[in-house]
């Protein structure tokens, strides 16, 4: 129960940096946090096998969201 | 509730030791693997930081490194046991091709953390106790001080070198 209300309390404090911080390259890692946090939680709620599947996929989609918001931020690609 | 607590904060030890120890060993302070994360590491060393050690915190941000494949394998050994790690770890291997990562750092990470999770599930650890560890493990790094965490993640790859 503690690690729940842990996990929590680091996703709202992660969610506080990144929305005080301006620069978008140093927000990224501060989401990150949340990401990292909101994936944990999923498993610590949900009480059922595919939990696992559900925190993998919000995980590597959110990842994928931060790689591809960071590039575009970087100049996108080049042609 | 104290005992708990105490559990935690060894887990995230732990977890620590371990993602970054597998991080550097891949070499993920040595250049950015995404243009992204390149950049987030020249705005890290802009506000105070070191290159090196943005460069593994914008590769953190990018794609599923050691640290997602230890958060993961310890939700995997929470939900299913050894086979619930390793079903984690093919998940981390999927996740990192889908971001253009040509590593293995998050695999190879999710393989020793659902051993070493599990282990310590044997000797009165729960895998909750990881899960959150990692979390706050990930915090110390990516969440409380961007230059101060990159310093010395830059110090630390210093010696892998």
């Amino acid at each position: 129960m503690i690690a729940l209300y842990l996990v929590a309390a680091v996703a709202v404090f992660a969610v506080a940096r990144a929305l005080i911080e301006k620069n978008t390259g140093r927000k990224l890692p501060y989401v990150n946090v949340m990401n990292f946090a909101v994936a944990g939680a999923l498993v610590l709620l949900l009480d059922h096998p595919l939990s696992l599947v559900a925190a993998a996929a919000y995980f590597v989609g959110s990842t994928l969201e931060a790689n591809a918001i960071a590039s575009t931020y970087a100049g996108g690609v080049k042609r | 509730m104290l005992g708990e607590i105490l559990h935690i904060l060894a887990a995230a030890v732990i977890a620590w030791v371990l993602f970054v120890t597998v991080d550097i060993f891949f070499e993920l302070p040595k250049a950015g693997g995404v243009s992204g994360a390149s950049a987030i590491a020249r705005d890290i060393e802009a506000g105070g930081g070191a290159l090196a050690g943005g460069n593994m915190m914008g590769n953190i941000v990018c794609s599923p490194d050691a640290s997602a494949g230890t958060l993961l394998a310890a939700c995997g050994v929470y939900v299913a046991g050894i086979p619930g790690g390793l079903a984690a770890a093919l998940m981390v291997f999927i996740g990192n091709r889908i971001c253009h990562d040509p590593g293995y750092a998050g695999t190879t990470g999710a393989v020793l953390a659902t051993f070493i999770v599990y282990g310590f599930t044997l000797v009165g650890f729960a895998a909750t106790d990881f899960i959150a560890g990692m979390v706050l493990a990930i915090l110390s790094i990516q969440g409380l001080s961007h230059a101060r965490a990159s310093r010395l993640l830059a110090r630390l790859w210093r010696v892998r070198q």
